[in-house]
């Protein structure tokens, strides 16, 4: 159990790795069309987090990491990264607490999943908007995570760095 | 699992579910964007800014040494193109001026065609993979509100502002799949509904539904905004017909447009503030 000040100490840092690839994102990710799609490093950050702190922390940091997402990126309905997001948190969280113990294997699975609820939620509001596309929907989800998928070496590297130095008697 | 639903779940549903009503509300009840959304926006502006000087810069500079050859090549085509544009403008006016006299002669009302432009700079392309949208350097301080069309230099439509803030704003692209618009193919008069398709937005397509039964369109007709409703300007080009395919049901067709506008090399757009067109 890790003292106040500890863990608000802990939670700046997860808040600055966060800005640091928020920046990545802006700044050279989405300026980057690789097989016909733009890396996405969010789902990412949201499910490697997850795979660390558990469901509570998980589930309050992928809600702010929406929240941020619905603020900057548009998308089909205002609140599509704030509703989705956390479940894919949770999702993490869950598997790395009975499944797989957390490293680069289980960011890699979870982060999989946390496309995968992303995309799928994607495809279900265009579903409910008259606009099925099921199969180019299949087909973003496969390139997103071909493409996306190496970032999940800095994103662990950076987020175990921050877990490992406040966690030290663990 | 069940632990975590028992302790702390239901709170953070709560509070998802409190964020998630919030921002909706905020969405639906602004013309404009939410308080938030423009916070962000305007916390976000110069850092695209900075990103776009940065990128355009190392284009400009890829550019500066491309082939010489190609572009002397593109140059001699230009200038042909040049000489026969002159000479189609020179018959053009003067077919202007026949056609004044003759509506003067037959008190017809004279045409106009105003439409009150703001140039605005492309800050951000696309930001996902899930849409098609361009992000500009003006907005509420500009005039700028939404639902104004976006076109560029050879009045090609380029899309319609989605949300604004106040010197930011987002365009969807007209291949976005939430764009839709009145259209009309330029030499049939046919009209029909332009519409994104997410199928066809990853090829920077879009299709023109809702055609009449008996619509012959060829490769390559002309699909201008019909102007019918009066929310967007009549003419401006919308793109050219790729080819005519069957619906999934097979009971109605649908052309397959390529956009006139080019979203990939944009750089300056302009907004149409607003339009007055008498035809």
């Amino acid at each position: 159990m890790l003292a106040r000040n500890e863990t608000i100490f802990k939670w700046a840092l997860y808040a600055g790795a966060t800005a640091v690839f928020f920046l990545l994102q802006g700044a050279v990710l989405q300026r980057i069309t690789l097989w016909g799609v733009i890396p996405f490093v969010f789902p990412i950050l949201v499910a490697v987090l997850g795979m660390y702190e558990g469901p509570l922390p998980a589930s309050v940091y992928a809600l702010t990491v929406g929240v941020l997402c619905d603020l900057l990126l548009p998308a089909s309905i205002p609140c599509f990264y704030t509703l989705i997001f956390p479940a894919a948190g949770l999702c993490a969280a869950l598997i790395s607490q009975s499944l797989l113990p957390a490293g680069f294997l289980c960011g890699v699975v979870t982060s999989v999943l946390s496309f995968l609820l992303t995309d799928a939620f994607h495809c279900v509001v265009l579903w409910a908007g008259g606009k099925a596309a099921w199969a180019a929907g299949a087909q973003v989800f496969l390139r997103e995570v071909c493409v996306s998928i190496l970032l999940v070496v800095p994103v662990v590297l950076l987020f175990s760095a921050v877990f490992r130095r406040t966690h030290l008697d663990d | 699992m069940k632990k975590f639903f028992r302790e702390h779940g239901i709170w953070v549903l709560f509070a998802t579910a409190v964020i998630a009503v919030s921002l909706s509300l905020m969405s639906f009840f602004s013309n404009t964007s939410s308080p938030l959304s423009n916070l962000a926006g305007i916390i976000a502006s110069p850092f695209r800014s900075a990103y776009t000087a940065v990128t355009g810069w190392i284009t400009d500079k890829q550019n500066y040494y491309q082939d010489v050859t190609a572009l002397e090549e593109e140059n001699a085509a230009l200038r042909r193109e040049n000489a026969i544009l002159k000479a189609q403008n020179r018959l053009a006016q003067t077919n202007n001026e026949e056609n004044a006299r003759l509506r003067e002669l037959l008190n017809l009302r004279p045409q106009n065609y105003d439409l009150e432009l703001e140039t605005a700079s492309v800050t951000e392309r696309t930001v996902t993979n899930w849409t098609s949208s361009l992000t500009l350097n003006i907005g509420t301080d500009h005039g700028v509100e939404v639902n104004d069309c976006v076109i560029d230099e050879t009045y090609a439509l380029v899309g319609v502002v989605s949300e604004v803030g106040l010197n930011w704003c987002t365009v969807l692209t007209i291949v976005d799949t939430d764009t839709s618009l009145g259209a009309q193919v330029f030499r049939t008069k046919d009209l029909g509904l332009a519409v994104g398709d997410f199928s066809l937005m990853r090829e920077n397509r879009l299709r023109l539904d809702y055609l009449p039964a008996d619509c012959q369109l060829l490769g390559g007709d002309l699909v201008v905004t019909s102007g019918l409703g009066g929310y967007y300007p009549s003419g401006l080009s919308v793109g050219t017909v790729e080819e005519v395919q069957l619906s999934d049901s097979g009971a109605a067709s649908y052309a397959v447009l390529e956009p006139a506008a080019d979203f990939d090399s944009l750089v300056e757009v302009f907004v149409i503030k607003s339009f007055d067109i008498q035809t």
